[in-house]
């Protein structure tokens, strides 16, 4: 224990030097407590990152060379694996307590299932939570489980009505549709005067989770214990979605591979308006055929009848409990690291992604940031999830819903039922209909 | 034993070789479209391969074959795979010709059984084995190894090719082991020596069958290997299509590189394709 | 004298009986050298394998997962103390509870997925078998090109299968694949391939054919060369046309190869799991998938489900023993012993 205390005391040092050069760039002679060298701080760390490798990962390597550079000898193997793939990786690798990675790059749903099984260590009492309060709420909440916090966030993201402009323009609309009835109006106008499709709705179900947050529904109530998956907003949200794509105000999803033909589609000027995620800007800006982010605009999502609001998506660094104590001075210095204000910043420039730190949107290369700050109005009308551990559980049935009610012209209520059925025979069994 | 002219070339008729050749040509075209969508994507940039407009050559280009190269550890999951493929099939058709012969000729008890067992070990799903066989694995100390890698593989293919090389030592008469016991020759120099040269073609089959098991497979590699200087070319490659963004214009290059050798280790495999019986083994 | 790695065996229980000891002895002086031959793969399987396979017919009478499968759950602190709770809900023997759930369709859809597989296999089985005993025969005849045809025809194989299953993806994209760009340019509409189960599951067989044909291809071809050509020779003498060497040499001479390659195969179609995975999704609604992919995400999905998915396997296994018994059966009619 007193090992562990005066790693803290050194750390914190440690970290207060290193953010005053970089807010400043003053010269490193802030660091000049010997008992703060971190240089004594000397381990090995795997971290797996789950980012993008191709636009995403350079940069968290680069931010790792800046973090040796104060740390030389605490040495990062960064090993990018995909997310698709990390969360069983990870899960198989824990429960047989070899060859899980010291630090994980965890999807916001995926900390309370690994807490739940005591695969992450809980991160309460040290240098990382010393300042909570810093942190978005929302972001935060995701990494509770049980009133201790397991995870860091690191980015944090929602789902926001991505139009092309030009398209638009042309079908003389001025402001993106703010109510999923303009979107329809919107659609319409932009299909008969551009020859192109309005917008183009992913089957999924998370992408029809800004349907039912619009009419107020959710998936299940985590407070009362109780499955609202089949609640008549929900129900009235999915018809919303239905109608536009029967109305042919949407275009004709795909059952398969529906997410790459739309970005497809919207890359290539082909339809309108999509909804989708800040992991997807850099995409649509490399895209030779879009025209850059100049043609790219940003918008809430559309409000139901209820409100206006997408899911929470993010993600957050975790240190798993298998990595022995003499590791955690070094795993708790990298964390803070890749967490703090000015990493955040960095990565914002440098990949448009939205900061979890309040003090992060005060510094310059975020509050300049038109990708950050259009983004920033979406996650303020972002929905929390129900952070339990069961929640990866969620999408699967949901996922088979939206097909069958856009694609299969399945009754909604009908198919909502049969989820519902589902949550409670297999996902959460103690919750009640 | 003389050589036999089998019916062939010389007596067939224009029209039934114009309907041969036909057929095969068909069917080769039909073999390698696919893989010539790939080809030509891989020299494509990434926004030309989806699109909406099917086109055989845009804005082409070596770029992508470049950067697998020179940007990614292509060359050394190339190695790694070569080690693995060699090393699963040397051992593999190893133990299974062993295998294969003793249950062809020997009657010891256990032996209907165990090709019973062999079959039972393909029938449980893979995917639902591979957490237990992860924490063997581990106990063994082997995650993120290449034996664990050839264990797993072993598993794999030495069923089928003991089944396989089985069935094609029944085929080879008795009597030549029987000479040969008369020569002198225990049961292991006659399964050596007088045998195997005479299933060279099985053995073309079954080596080719490990190398390529080896070769392509993911699932396995997926859940032992960690760390990317001991990927396999097969996981290597998944690494380029993550769920959102794939870099197609990466994976079909790096598939083509992956398919050349696979087709040309077939080439020299295939020559071994013919019978080692009618010319006692010394046939090339 | 070299060759095999022959520590001899140890002289564990032959497989049969308990014996008395001068049985046993001549049983191992007679056999030792089988065994020995034999050991090495039983060792593998039986670490690899056959323990995991017992453990999960144990757990599917158990109501095991992830988040139970432990006595107390511990949290670890980063200040270095360790909590540690007894877990509340341990799991335990719940007899056919499983079975039940899944058998009345309570959880998952297996008889769906049952049927889906039957015809699955089926097809898949049937078109390797057919497609490949046809190209072999043609490969297996000397004539020109036969080296250049061997090898384009293999390719297929030689590709990763995942790749060619992106590839057949990309071919049956509902908008910017080709499969609907040949229909529309002769005319016909575009086909929503995966939006109906059938033809969803149409572009998986397609798939799956076109990657399986080179290998029963391949096995026959190596299987046509125990097959003496006195044989034809002698046919060929007394005048049976092509057709009727086929039917009277080629294929009776096939017969143990061809029986190893369409039971195994059978097996492994049945479990085939990259190509449904990913070619299809199990779309439309997971109608297009088949029990190993169903399986998979009814209990790898979220907290997995150990007995779950060691519930399907069992199930998986019971199937497929039931076929190979059957198949060994139908075999030894026709004097076939194995």
């Amino acid at each position: 224990m007193r090992r562990t205390a005066r790693g803290i005391a050194v750390l914190a040092s440690a970290t207060l030097a290193l953010s005053v050069a970089a807010c400043g760039g003053e010269d490193k002679a802030a660091e000049e407590q010997p008992k703060a060298d971190p240089a004594s701080l000397t381990a090995e760390l795997t971290w797996w990152d789950t980012s993008d490798p191709q636009n995403e990962g350079p940069a968290f390597q680069e931010l790792i060379a800046k973090f040796n550079q104060t740390y030389p000898n605490v040495k990062i193997n960064y090993q990018s694996v995909p997310f698709g793939e990390a969360q069983n990786k990870f899960k198989t690798a824990a429960q047989a307590k070899t060859g899980a990675p010291d630090i994980l790059r965890a999807e916001v749903a995926w900390v309370p299932e690994f807490a739940s099984l005591g695969y992450l260590y809980a991160l309460d009492g040290s240098e990382l939570l010393s300042d909570e309060s810093d942190f978005l709420e929302t972001p935060l909440a995701s990494n509770k489980y049980d009133g201790k916090t397991y995870g860091v966030p690191q980015v944090t993201d929602s789902l926001a009505l991505m139009y092309n402009k030009e398209l638009l323009t042309k079908a003389g609309v001025s402001a993106p549709p703010k109510t999923w009835a303009e979107l329809k109006t919107v659609s319409q106008a932009v299909k008969e005067k551009t020859g192109a499709e309005g917008v183009y709705l992913n089957p999924a179900g998370y992408f029809l989770l800004p349907f039912m947050y619009g009419e107020g529904g959710d998936l299940v109530d985590t407070g009362a214990k109780k499955i609202v998956i089949n609640s008549e907003q929900n129900a009235a949200g999915l018809k919303v979605a239905k109608d536009l794509i029967d109305s042919g105000a949407a275009a004709k999803p795909s059952a398969n591979d529906s997410y790459g033909t739309m970005m497809t589609l919207f890359k290539e000027k082909k339809v309108a308006m999509i909804i989708n995620g800040p992991w997807e800007v850099n995409n649509v800006k490399s895209a030779p055929t879009f025209g850059g982010l100049e043609n790219l605009g940003i918008a809430p999502v559309p409000a139901g009848s209820a409100r206006a609001g997408g899911p929470v998506g993010g993600h957050n660094y975790t240190i798993w409990s298998g990595m022995p104590q003499e590791k955690v001075d070094a795993a708790v210095a990298f964390v803070k690291y890749m967490s703090s204000a000015e990493s955040q910043a960095f990565l914002s420039e440098k990949l448009g992604l939205l900061p979890t730190r309040k003090s992060a949107y005060q510094l310059d290369p975020v509050k300049n940031n038109a990708v950050v700050a259009a983004f920033q109005a979406v996650n303020e009308a972002a929905v929390g999830r129900p952070w339990i551990p069961e929640a990866g559980q969620f999408f699967g049935p949901l996922d088979q819903m939206a097909t069958e009610v856009l694609i299969q012209n399945k009754d909604p209520k009908a198919a909502l039922d049969t989820v519902a059925r589902k949550y409670k025979a297999e996902v959460v069994p103690g919750y009640g209909l | 034993m003389s050589r036999v002219k089998r019916p062939g070339r010389s007596r067939r008729s224009p029209v039934m070789s114009f309907l041969l050749h036909g057929t095969l040509i068909l069917a080769s075209l039909i073999a390698i479209g696919p893989i010539a969508w790939v080809l030509l994507s891989s020299l494509k940039p990434g926004y030309a391969i989806q699109s909406s407009e099917l086109t055989l050559f845009r804005d082409t280009t070596l770029a992508n074959y470049s950067y697998v190269l020179t940007g990614t550890n292509f060359p050394r999951w190339f190695l790694n795979s070569v080690i693995v493929a060699a090393f699963t099939m040397a051992i593999g058709i190893f133990f299974s010709a062993t295998t294969g012969y003793a249950v062809s000729r020997f009657n010891f008890p256990g032996r209907r059984p165990l090709m019973m067992v062999f079959l039972v070990t393909q029938m449980f799903p893979v995917a639902i084995l591979i957490v237990p066989i992860y924490t063997i694995m581990a106990r063994l100390g082997l995650i993120n190894t290449m034996p664990a890698l050839i264990i797993a593989y072993l598993t794999i293919a030495v069923p089928f090719c003991a089944w396989m090389l089985k069935g094609y030592f029944d085929s080879i008469p008795t009597s030549l082991d029987e000479a040969a016991a008369l020569d002198g020759c225990g049961p292991f120099a006659t399964f050596w020596k007088v045998v195997l040269p005479l299933a060279k073609p099985a053995v073309a089959v079954t080596a080719f069958y490990t190398f390529l098991t080896a070769w392509g497979e993911v699932a396995y590699a997926s859940a032992f290997i960690q760390t990317d200087n001991r990927f396999t070319l097969a996981y290597g490659l998944q690494q380029f299509v993550p769920q959102f963004n794939p870099q197609w214009e990466y994976l079909t290059a790096a598939a083509v590189l992956v398919t050349l050798p696979a087709g040309l280790v077939f080439f020299f495999a295939q020559k071994h394709l013919v019978s080692g019986l009618t010319a006692g083994g010394t046939k090339g | 004298m070299t060759t095999v790695t022959a520590d001899p065996a140890p002289p564990s229980t032959p497989p049969g009986r308990s014996a008395r000891p001068s049985r046993l002895r001549r049983s191992w002086e007679k056999h030792w050298y089988a065994w020995a031959m034999v050991l090495p793969v039983v060792i593998v399987l039986a670490v690899l394998i056959f323990y995991p396979l017992f453990r999960g017919i144990w757990l599917s009478f158990t109501n095991l997962n992830e988040a139970n499968q432990v006595a107390e759950i511990c949290t670890k602190s980063i200040t270095g103390s360790e909590v540690c709770k007894e877990n509340p809900n341990k799991w335990e023997f719940v007899g056919l509870d499983n079975y039940l759930r899944v058998l009345t369709g309570e959880v998952g859809e297996f008889w769906q997925w049952t049927g889906v597989t039957l015809i699955w296999t089926f097809v898949c089985v049937a078109c390797h078998f057919g497609l490949g005993l046809g190209l072999a025969t043609m490969l297996n005849r000397p004539m020109r090109l036969r080296g250049l045809y061997r090898v384009l025809l293999v390719l297929p194989w030689a590709v990763p299968a995942f790749v060619s299953a992106f590839a057949w993806k990309f071919i049956f994209n509902e908008r910017f694949g080709l499969a609907n760009a040949v229909l529309s340019a002769v005319g016909i509409d575009p086909v929503s391939w995966f939006a109906d189960r059938w033809t969803s599951l149409f572009t998986a067989i397609v798939t799956n054919v076109w990657l399986g044909v080179p290998f029963m291809m391949v096995a026959l071809l190596g299987g046509m060369q125990t097959i003496p050509s006195e044989l034809y020779e002698a046919a060929e003498i007394d005048g049976a046309s092509a057709w009727q060497r086929f039917r009277n040499i080629t294929l009776p001479g096939l017969r143990p190869v061809s029986m190893t390659v369409i039971l195994l195969g059978t097996i492994w179609t049945f479990n085939m799991f990259p190509i449904i995975f990913l070619v299809t999704e199990g779309q439309p609604a997971g109608q297009s998938e088949i029990l190993v992919t169903g399986a998979f995400r009814a209990a790898f999905e979220g907290i997995r489900n150990y007995s779950l998915a060691s519930t399907y396997g069992v199930l998986i296994l019971s199937i497929l023993l039931v076929f190979s018994v059957f198949y060994r059966r139908a075999l030894r009619k026709q004097g076939e012993v194995w």
